[in-house]
């Protein structure tokens, strides 16, 4: 009872903060109405930045203290997100969704490729940013990082739902994801739309980078997360930013499950097949989601 | 447009897909000079045409699925998976390379439906939300099955093909083969848009709203779309194997998956020639680097540049290819190649 607990909480923590990448898709689905599939790429880069700013400058013998390398990664980001905005998607505005789609698998190759030359395909530590340890609840052993994640996953999740629901900014980009051709008849500027999405969601892979492989490993291959979190916004309905943390919430959950009483039986394979089984599941039933917005074109 | 003075007498003739005697001819001595080049080239070139080739068919298969039904399919190299360890296991049992590529290409159909049946609840990119997760699905799968199945982490050898006694493993052999199958792919989506179904495709792409009001069953075509594109993956799967000799999941993965996409779009998605400058180009770019980078290796002795550089930088040029092509030219090399055809006959008149 106590282990099936601990599971629970556990899966519960990492479901929330699969759901902050989660939230990634999300707000640049809502602000562009493009589902990116780089975005695993793109939290890798914001973790190798900051491993730039930390490790990396340690390395070379500069040593720059926490914060400063914290906003330095931001900022790095902030530019990141603009960068990919203008030579990207700017071109591609009011094109077809298989070109705009296309030019996400593009940018998939591009970033991977990239971020091998740049920071070689070898592996290493990430800087630990949060602290390492685990809380004693009674019985249960609760890790600290992944805690302070999912709680500040909870805090910016409502904080987001807040800017799309009730700022003038926000409201801007729903339209835009709306349609872009009607955006722009109404006098909304499309390309400021793709460009504030864009920064946020870099900056918020970037986050999740931080709090995911705080102390862990950090490679190129740590993008499958972006995979893994794509089922999650599906789940939690694409334009909704809650709904993605309550889908973080129940996949994380349900992985946990699948990984104590299914794994053994089917040899590892039932907890990796989850959240994909769950997502074409979704996809059958419920195509918009438990909150998206009910306007999948259907036939 | 046709050379002045080119006309035809008969709607028969003016409908075949090789127009003139002239290009017939230049079509016999292009396959002539294919089927002889073995007797006088070196192994290294037979090998990478003949890898170039079996890369044609899958991405033929994409042109089916993707150019022609809009539906877009990042599974492919899934796809040509499951042909792959489907060949690897049925010639380990001992069936014959004449069945086992069928074989193949029915069950790689048979999987790909199962990933398309959400075609009849959703369609744009949420579609290809499912071929994404049975690429993600594919390697998982594999290595959860028992050893003894399908191999697991270790892989599948693969029993070389025979013909009448005669083995068909070595590099003249697959070369030959894969020429075949390569030919026939080619034949099948030359002739595929002029043909009931392809028109169907090729109505659901352009609207498929307007495609169920005319009477086309919409969510089975999708479905077909996908059987067809998978059946090429199939036979293009078996033919890697025998290639390869050796099947593991890590020849599959989703990056193979956009190296096809890439091909497609670089060469042309509306267009059947497409596929062919595609891989042609690609192909090309990529042995170039390769070649670039072992020179520069041997000069440097062992300077900063490795094989993970050289996929890195191969990566980079594919996806700068995709983008440009995305950005300035959707229509690929095909119509690049039009142009410039269309602005050779005309000369010195302009174009328009």
């Amino acid at each position: 009872m106590i282990n099936l607990l601990q599971a629970l909480i556990d899966g519960a923590l990492v479901g929330l903060v699969y759901g902050l990448v989660a939230i990634s898709f999300v707000v640049i689905y809502r602000g562009s109405k493009i589902i990116n599939l780089a975005q695993g790429e793109v939290l890798v880069i914001g973790a190798f930045l900051l491993w730039t700013f930390t490790e990396g400058a340690r390395n070379v013998g500069i040593d720059i203290p926490l914060p400063i390398a914290l906003v330095l990664t931001l900022i790095a980001c902030v530019i990141f997100g603009a960068v990919i905005e203008r030579t990207v998607f700017r071109p591609l505005i009011g094109q077809s969704a298989f070109t705009i789609f296309m030019a996400g698998i593009a940018l998939l190759i591009l970033l991977r490729g990239l971020a091998q030359l740049i920071w070689g395909a070898q592996t290493r530590s990430a800087p630990a940013i949060l602290p390492e340890g685990a809380i004693d609840l009674g019985p249960f052993l609760i890790n600290t990082g992944l805690l302070i994640g999912a709680i500040f996953t909870i805090v910016l999740a409502q904080a987001l739902h807040l800017f799309f629901t009730r700022a003038r900014l926000g409201l801007r980009l729903a339209a835009v994801a709306e349609n872009h051709t009607t955006a722009l008849s109404l006098g909304i500027s499309v390309r400021q739309a793709i460009a504030v999405s864009w920064i946020t969601a870099t900056v918020l892979a970037a986050t999740a980078a931080v709090v995911l492989l705080s102390g862990s490993i950090l490679s190129l291959e740590v993008a499958v997360i972006g995979f893994k979190a794509l089922p999650i916004a599906l789940l939690g309905g694409l334009e909704s930013i809650r709904g993605a943390l309550l889908a973080g919430l129940i996949i994380g959950i349900a992985e946990a499950l699948a990984s104590m009483y299914l794994d053994p039986i089917t040899s590892g394979a039932a907890s990796g097949l989850l959240p994909y089984v769950v997502m074409i599941g979704v996809l059958f039933i419920r195509p918009y989601g438990l909150f998206g917005w009910r306007r999948i074109e259907r036939l | 447009m046709r050379p002045t003075g080119i006309f035809f007498k008969t709607y028969a003739a003016e409908a075949r897909v090789l127009e003139t005697r002239r290009s017939r001819l230049w079509l016999l001595a292009l396959g002539v000079m294919l089927v002889a080049l073995p007797l006088f080239s070196g192994p290294w070139l037979l090998g990478q045409l003949t890898y170039a080739f079996i890369t044609l068919i899958a991405v033929y298969g994409l042109f089916v699925t993707v150019g022609m039904a809009g539906q877009i399919n990042i599974a492919q190299s899934a796809f040509v998976g499951v042909g792959a360890f489907t060949a690897a296991k049925l010639s380990g049992l001992g069936v014959p390379f004449w069945l086992v590529i069928p074989a193949a290409a029915l069950v790689t159909g048979a999987v790909s439906v199962l990933f398309a049946l959400p075609a009849s609840r959703v369609k744009g990119f949420y579609l290809a939300l499912t071929t994404l997760a049975a690429q993600i699905m594919f390697p998982i799968v594999i290595l959860a099955l028992p050893m003894s199945w399908l191999g697991g982490l270790v892989g599948l050898p693969v029993v070389s093909p025979e013909l009448f006694g005669l083995s068909l493993g070595t590099p003249h052999g697959l070369y030959w083969l894969a020429l075949v199958f390569a030919a026939v792919a080619m034949f099948c989506a030359f002739n595929l848009p002029r043909s009931r179904l392809g028109r169907a495709l090729r109505a659901v792409h352009d609207n498929d709203t307007a495609a169920g009001v005319m009477g086309i069953p919409v969510a089975r075509i999708k479905i077909e779309a996908f059987f067809a594109g998978a059946l090429f993956a199939g036979v293009a799967g078996a033919l890697t194997a025998y290639y390869l000799q050796f099947v593991t999941v890590s020849s599959f993965t989703i990056f193979a998956s956009v190296w096809y996409l890439g091909m497609l779009i670089v060469g042309g998605i509306n267009s059947p020639l497409g596929p062919i400058l595609g891989v042609a180009f690609i192909t090309f770019i990529q042995e170039g680097l390769h070649t670039m980078s072992n020179m520069l290796l041997q000069s440097e002795s062992g300077g900063s540049f490795d094989g993970g550089a050289v996929f890195a930088l191969s990566s980079i040029v594919l996806a700068l290819c995709i983008l440009i092509a995305l950005i300035f030219e959707p229509r690929g090399l095909a119509h690049l190649w039009h142009t410039i055809k269309t602005n050779f006959r005309l000369w010195p008149f302009p174009r328009n």
